[in-house]
């Protein structure tokens, strides 16, 4: 073969993309079997602890948040299933878990609360449990390090 | 005249394919949930006047007073204020004398949440710290504690 003086050969510049669906299907697999849908969006500062267990997910544990002020120490509970939703009252939280406990005197109660929240409102909801003869609660916590 | 058959072109269009993929990736990543699942276990009494008829003096009283948020909590054990890092010597010492001694952690209204929760996470650190557990940590409400006076005749 005789390459004409002075031309010079052209050169593809291409991107692979023949893997990437490939990677996203690996992606869809990883977030389908690891989905969770959380049932309670609030965001805030949860109080941190050394002592810490994993809250067993089989039997869906019931929910309750106490926002930061904020959100002016808003309760909103959830059975666990559906979105979390606030409460007006006491009287309805102690409604809402006797209903939840009438069903399934198992269930599990996690307690969302900011660190900051007065202990007043916490001696609420914990009053509002145990007049409704739950057995188990969760303080919901992060991780405490060396430093903290 | 003869008939020529066309071959048919059978053929499943995937070009949309990465576009619904991409889609459902960012429903995933929008929608996940990355929170918080682990969290400090409490057993509550399955019957309340058990606890009721726990008299102060055969327990460890632990009083938590309004603090500040960020700072260690603010103490005060059987009457006595003492810093965070002496409650479980303290009650190593009594449970010693009386293993299955309570410790009653009572938390002024004033107090904030957080406060509650780091004396309540030192006291479950006790079979790492001092080898030995507290079977009975019971968290009264104010209700109960309002109860436990009324029964025994003394005003707040």
């Amino acid at each position: 073969m005789i390459l004409a003086r002075g031309r010079s050969l052209k050169t593809e510049a291409r991107v692979f993309t023949g893997s990437m669906a490939d990677i996203i299907f690996l992606l869809i697999i990883f977030f389908v079997i690891t989905y969770k849908v959380e049932v309670d969006k609030t965001h805030m500062d949860l109080p941190k602890t050394t002592v810490r267990v994993t809250i067993p997910e089989s039997e869906k544990p019931a929910w309750i948040s106490i926002a930061p002020r904020r959100e002016a120490y808003l309760i909103r509970v959830s059975t666990g299933e559906e979105m979390s939703l606030p409460i007006g009252t006491d009287e309805e939280l102690v409604t809402f878990a006797s209903t939840e406990v009438a069903r399934n005197p198992e269930k599990d109660f996690i307690i969302k609360a900011d660190r900051e929240v007065p202990y007043e409102r916490f001696d609420a909801v914990l009053d509002a449990l145990k007049q409704s003869k739950v057995k188990n609660i969760y303080l919901l916590s992060e991780q405490k390090t060396v430093e903290q | 005249m003869k008939f020529t058959k066309k071959p048919l072109d059978s053929e499943i269009f995937t070009g949309s394919m990465a576009d619904i993929t991409f889609l459902l990736i960012i429903f995933f990543m929008v929608t996940m949930a990355f929170s918080s699942n682990r969290g400090i276990d409490f057993a509550l009494p399955e019957d309340t006047t058990t606890a009721a008829e726990i008299s102060q003096e055969e327990s460890v009283d632990v009083l938590v007073l309004p603090g500040p948020v960020d700072g260690p909590p603010v103490i005060q054990v059987d009457g006595r204020q003492m810093p965070i890092n002496e409650l479980l010597p303290y009650v190593a010492e009594k449970l010693k004398q009386n293993p299955s001694k309570p410790v009653i952690l009572r938390t002024d209204p004033g107090a904030v949440y957080g406060n509650m929760l780091a004396v309540f996470d030192e006291l479950r650190q006790a079979p790492d710290r001092i080898g030995m557990k507290i079977d009975n940590i019971s968290i009264p409400t104010q209700r109960e504690i309002e109860n436990i006076w009324t029964m025994l005749g003394i005003g707040q």
